[in-house]
């Protein structure tokens, strides 16, 4: 058996008063495409922000990479990509300049074939002299996305990383995901296009209100129903009809 | 809006510190009054009541001149919350309107923070005392008077200044005319300047000319009203702005920028992005002015002090170097504001680690420009003599004011600032040693081997501090994150 590339167990986090994530438990065996859906404010971010080192948690424990998150966050985002939720590279650096700079942070070898490749991925050639903060949304996420392929990593955590790409590049980085899962690296999805996920993920998790509801294979969970038409099921009694 | 204020300002830290604000204000004015009899031994009353009513109109300035930031302020975003104001672009709202409501809460939320508590507390201790009640209630009508005045006549330049740099000096310079017509060559009374204090000056116990007194009050009302009236016309109906303008492609600059920061090991792609960064938003232009308008506001004061006012007060080049390094800790918000940094969530990067780079660029910027002023005083006023002792204070207050401010406020001191217990600590910090700096500058020339000694051990004290606070950063920043 693959040993797991991300172990939770019984987290929690509480701000304030609210319990964001409350006795969450999970295993994401290494070289899975693992899903992490839910509603609006179910958590998910929460968790991916104490998965990559960014926030501590409560209680509980949490492993990535066999790398304690509580104390080990710079060493796990070392190791990891991250798409954030909300794509916001920096205002006064060109496409270029953000992944040569993510690249010399990440120390990464034969900097300008790598960053080529990328340009060239997203088709960003012809903008790569802008300013981040005049490109469009797509055009930004297309960077974010670059920047957290640029290192090859065994694991990346995606956080909606779909949003604001039109159908093209939905479409070519769907592909490349799935070249990404052959070749045997772990990914960590947060998304709400739920058919895109059910043909991505092979694991998954859905998380409302802080708490797991549903877990296992996603060939078992959706053998009956679709995806969305399971998700609806576990959540339902917060979508409003 | 007021609710949003509120909200925004207790989310600093608490209700219950935010609240302290105007309970502290409402006790200072308590003492103060309790002990108005004794203040008047060291300063008359007149001179209590104009200083008073020129800091309330300082205060209203600095209110009132969010009309530069245009665009930026009425998409002001802290983090990711938006406010109503970043609304005029989705409702039927014109920005008029918007900057209108945006004035109209700035005056009630101010006034009622600062200058109502300040109020109770001088009645509070006029009933103890038996101060007269209808002096009090004058005292308070010219404070917000003066604030008014201040307010609208910050948010009227400041609006035009957003529309056309040329007006925007040009008023300025009308301004700073009148203050040296006063200060430098007494041509008039403050009160040309300032009419509140022309309402204050014929009451009681100043004088007792009701009718020139409402003639001020009225003139006063009436330029709070034009000027109000001014920026609102002037308010631009479709702000571009910075943010809205678009440029196009740009040369590589990061690449060539990063060999000059070799030496810095793992801080060397930090750096380079902070240099083209400060190159690229114009934030190098507006720390330059930050930096330099309150070394010559300082050099105007001192020379006004020795001059105008003919008290012989010895300002030399250590109490210079003394205040430089204090008022350069301003640059180190600049550095914090340029741009999020959200997108290091992403990265093998701490807080504290990004705080350090932004230290070691604000001692690269500042200490330049900080000991060419120094060197520059020393040189006009004959002094440099003190030069070995005043390098020394500059670069210790320079580095211990600045790693105090990232130690209490990390990459947001713009938002930490206004939390009561974070801006008692700075106050606390950053006034005692420049309190002590400032009394021991001044004997430097009549004793000065003891003096020396002191400054020395204030500076070895202040140097102990700021090593202990910057191995700290870590432990205080380094489980935050970035947002």
């Amino acid at each position: 058996m693959a040993m797991p590339a991300i172990e939770v167990r019984d987290l929690r986090k509480k701000y304030s008063t609210v319990n964001a994530l409350d006795g969450v438990t999970f295993t994401v065996p290494e070289g899975t495409f693992f899903g992490c859906f839910g509603p609006n404010g179910a958590g998910k971010s929460t968790l991916l922000k104490i998965l990559t080192g960014q926030v501590p948690p409560t209680s509980g424990e949490v492993k990535v990479l066999g790398l304690d998150a509580r104390d080990r966050g710079i060493e796990i985002r070392e190791r990891v990509g991250i798409v954030p939720e909300v794509e916001s590279p920096p205002s006064y650096l060109t496409a270029y300049e953000f992944l040569y700079f993510v690249a010399e942070v990440r120390k990464v070898d034969d900097i300008e074939a790598k960053i080529d490749r990328w340009l060239k991925f997203f088709d960003l050639e012809e903008t790569k002299g802008t300013l981040c903060k005049d490109l469009s949304k797509g055009m930004r996420q297309k960077v974010m996305l670059s920047a957290a392929f640029i290192h090859e990593p065994p694991l990346l955590f995606l956080d909606e990383p779909f949003v604001n790409l039109d159908p093209i590049y939905q479409h070519k980085l769907r592909e490349y995901l799935l070249q990404l899962r052959e070749q045997g690296r772990t990914i960590f999805l947060c998304s709400h296009i739920l058919e895109m996920a059910q043909k991505l993920c092979q694991e998954m998790v859905i998380i409302n209100h802080g708490k797991v509801i549903a877990q296992g294979g996603v060939a078992e969970l959706t053998a009956q129903e679709d995806l969305e038409s399971l998700f609806l099921r576990m959540v339902g009694e917060d979508v409003p009809t | 809006m007021l609710r949003e204020e509120y909200r925004l300002h207790i989310s600093y830290s608490s209700a219950r510190m935010f609240l302290a604000i105007p309970v502290f204000v409402f006790i200072i004015a308590t003492i103060m009054s309790l002990t108005l009899s004794n203040i008047q031994g060291s300063i008359g009353l007149k001179d209590l009541v104009t200083n008073l009513n020129a800091g309330v109109f300082l205060y209203g300035l600095s209110v009132g001149a969010f009309g530069f930031l245009g665009k930026t302020y009425v998409e002001r975003r802290q983090g990711k919350q938006n406010f109503i104001v970043a609304m005029p672009a989705l409702l039927p709202m014109s920005y008029c309107a918007t900057f209108l409501g945006m004035f109209l809460r700035d005056v009630i939320f101010y006034l009622a923070l600062m200058l109502l508590p300040a109020f109770l507390g001088l009645l509070a201790g006029a009933l103890v005392v038996h101060h007269s009640l209808v002096s009090c209630l004058v005292v308070f009508v010219t404070m917000v008077l003066s604030f008014l005045f201040g307010v609208s006549l910050s948010f009227a330049v400041s609006v035009i200044g957003s529309r056309n740099r040329y007006a925007f000096a040009v008023l300025v310079t009308a301004i700073l005319a009148l203050l040296v017509g006063y200060g430098a060559f007494r041509l008039y009374g403050m009160e040309t300047i300032l009419p509140s204090l022309g309402f204050q000056y014929c009451l009681p116990p100043f004088g007792s000319d009701l009718g020139t007194a409402m003639m001020f009050l009225v003139l006063t009302i009436l330029s709070f009203l034009a000027l109000t009236f001014l920026a609102v016309v002037f308010v631009a109906e479709s702000y571009e702005g910075e943010s809205g303008r678009k440029k196009g492609p740009q040369p590589d600059k990061l690449p060539s920028y990063l060999p000059r920061f070799a030496f810095a090991r793992s801080y060397q792609p930090l750096l380079a992005k902070e240099f083209v960064d400060l190159l690229r938003s114009g934030t190098l232009g507006k720390m330059t002015f930050t930096f330099i308008a309150p070394l010559t506001f300082l050099s105007f004061t001192t020379w006004y002090v020795n001059n105008g006012l003919n008290v012989p007060v010895g300002f030399n080049t250590v109490f210079y170097a003394a205040m430089v390094g204090f008022f350069g800790v301003m640059l180190y918000s600049w550095l914090t504001n340029m741009d999020v940094v959200d997108y290091y969530e992403t990265l093998p990067v701490s807080v504290p680690k990004v705080i350090r780079s932004k230290l070691l660029v604000f001692l690269f910027l500042t200490l330049s420009i900080s000991t060419a002023f120094v060197l520059m005083i020393s040189y006009l006023n004959n002094e440099t003599r003190l030069l070995w002792l005043a390098l020394p204070v500059l670069f210790v207050t320079s580095v211990y004011m600045v790693v105090s401010m990232s130690y209490l406020t990390g990459l947001h001191p713009n938002s930490f600032l206004f939390s009561p217990d974070v801006l008692f600590k700075f106050t606390l910090v950053s006034l005692l040693p420049d309190i002590c700096l400032t009394i021991l500058s001044f004997s430097v020339d009549r004793d000065p081997l003891v003096t020396t000694a002191a400054i020395l051990a204030v500076l070895g004290f202040l140097a102990v501090c700021t090593y202990i606070l910057y191995r700290r950063l870590d432990r205080k920043w380094a489980g935050t994150g970035f947002n």
